[in-house]
């Protein structure tokens, strides 16, 4: 039988501690959503340049990021570049660098199926009228493709949130983090690990659901 | 340049999709004033006869003259692809799908061209603008997104942007094919009117009633080639040859 005597009370104790670790998953998530939109740009437009040593640069970084685990990314970041490069790279800032280059990897793959949902016959209704390209796609493709990549970006923001937890493998002081110190000293990891769990569904669920409605009515369009 | 040459020309030009030869040696002129209908079989070319013209496809022999001036040839010479820029908004064209553009209301769809390539104030952009919807009848719509009108509605918005760069010819690429019957009729109408003005208009089209009585030349098209060329509605009243006959024999019982 399962005869456990909860004692919430210790996560309650430590309420605030473990909302300053939340906060700070947070703050880790947007700030790397901000990075990765940048990296996934980059990443799309070496994909699609015209040099080929750059298409072939933009897609070695995407095959590589996309086919080997996050956590070796982290690892490799933390305790590699280091050595690589002769500086010592804060936890938090390895945290944020590993995980935009691995969503960015992800993300320039939505920015280019973006400009690809738009069709052919609007960019050549604009080439016939006479707009040039640059007016063709600053004017047509791109509010479209932004109006269909934003339900993406926004899974990614919520993918970030669940990826930042692997901070605490190497001791990024965000919600998970906290807890395993937690659980430690009040050894009551179920109660801890419990509590977690709920907060991040709490967190990631409403958005998921808001995504998926709002893809939805994308899609009515 | 001399009176007499067309206002655009499609010179020997043939297309080669990879193996594919899609246009074989095709010399087609439309005069001012013209409406000339482009009729055959699907797959006899038409619609890549009216790309090229239009400046979306390059010819893989022979080239595209506007009054005169070459604007598309294989490869084409810096002279060229200039020529090219500056007849480019002087051809209009009316797509099968419309390809209106869905983030914009029907009066920003109709203004945008005016203003980004000629330049134009917003102000007379509008004008123009209203003075073209109440032409095609949609005044009323002037604010809604493409999405909230019907495919007729929305065809008739595509032409209207198109004359809201002034061409000098007017291209409408099977313009109809989309539609349903009762939708068709409300296009026709505006493209009727057109003619009756005095547009200069190259048709490709599956209207034969359309042909018939508002076409000044009708071209059949099959394979790749011009097959024959007629004068009004002499190509339906007596077609010279056995697969024209054919092809209107599947109109007969309309």
């Amino acid at each position: 039988m399962f005869k456990y005597q909860f004692r919430w009370d210790t996560v309650w104790g430590s309420f605030d501690f473990l909302m300053g670790g939340l906060q700070m998953t947070l703050i880790i998530s947007a700030i790397t959503l901000v990075l990765a939109m940048l990296g996934g740009l980059i990443i799309a437009l070496l994909d699609m340049s015209r040099f080929r040593i750059l298409r072939w640069i933009g897609i070695s970084i995407g095959e590589v990021v996309r086919n080997t685990p996050i956590l070796v990314q982290l690892l490799w970041v933390y305790y590699v570049l280091p050595i690589v490069f002769g500086v010592r790279i804060e936890a938090l800032v390895a945290l944020i660098i590993g995980l935009a280059l691995y969503q960015a990897s992800f993300i320039s793959e939505v920015y280019r199926s973006g400009i690809q949902s738009v069709p052919k016959g609007h960019r050549e209704a604009a080439q016939v009228l006479g707009l040039t390209p640059f007016q063709s796609f600053n004017r047509i493709v791109l509010p479209q493709a932004i109006r269909m990549t934003l339900p993406p970006l926004a899974s990614n923001f919520v993918q970030l949130i669940k990826f930042s937890s692997l901070g605490a493998v190497i001791s990024v002081s965000e919600i998970t983090r906290r807890g395993m110190e937690l659980s430690a000293t009040n050894f009551r990891p179920l109660e801890t690990f419990t509590f977690i769990a709920v907060v991040y569904f709490f967190i990631c669920w409403p958005l998921a659901m808001a995504i998926r409605f709002w893809e939805r009515r994308l899609q009515a369009r | 340049m001399s009176i007499s040459s067309p206002l655009i020309l499609a010179d020997g030009v043939s297309k080669k999709f990879g193996a594919n030869q899609v246009l074989t040696r095709v010399t087609l002129e439309v005069l001012e004033r013209d409406v000339v209908c482009v009729v055959g079989p699907s797959g006899s070319g038409k619609t890549t006869l009216l790309r090229c013209l239009a400046l979306l496809e390059e010819p893989s022999e022979g080239r595209v003259v506007m009054e005169g001036v070459p604007i598309s040839t294989p490869s084409p010479s810096k002279q060229v692809k200039a020529a090219a820029r500056d007849v480019r908004s002087e051809i209009g064209m009316v797509f099968q799908h419309f390809n209106l553009w869905p983030h914009m209301s029907v009066l920003q769809n109709l203004i945008e061209a005016p203003m980004r390539v000629k330049k134009m104030p917003r102000d007379q952009a509008v004008a123009i603008a209203e003075g073209l919807l109440n032409k095609v009848d949609l005044s009323d719509k002037r604010d809604a997104y493409p999405a909230r009108l019907s495919g007729g509605q929305q065809q008739r918005v595509a032409i209207a942007r198109a004359l809201a760069m002034n061409p000098k010819v007017l291209l409408f690429d099977e313009a109809t094919s989309a539609l349903d019957p009762e939708l068709r009729r409300e296009v026709l109408a505006v493209m009727r009117q057109l003619a009756r003005e005095g547009m200069t208009m190259l048709v490709v089209t599956h209207e034969m009633g359309f042909a018939r009585h508002v076409g000044t030349r009708t071209v059949f098209m099959d394979r790749g080639e011009i097959v024959e060329a007629a004068p009004g509605s002499a190509f339906f009243d007596a077609p010279q040859t056995e697969r024209a006959r054919r092809f209107l024999q599947q109109f007969e019982d309309e």
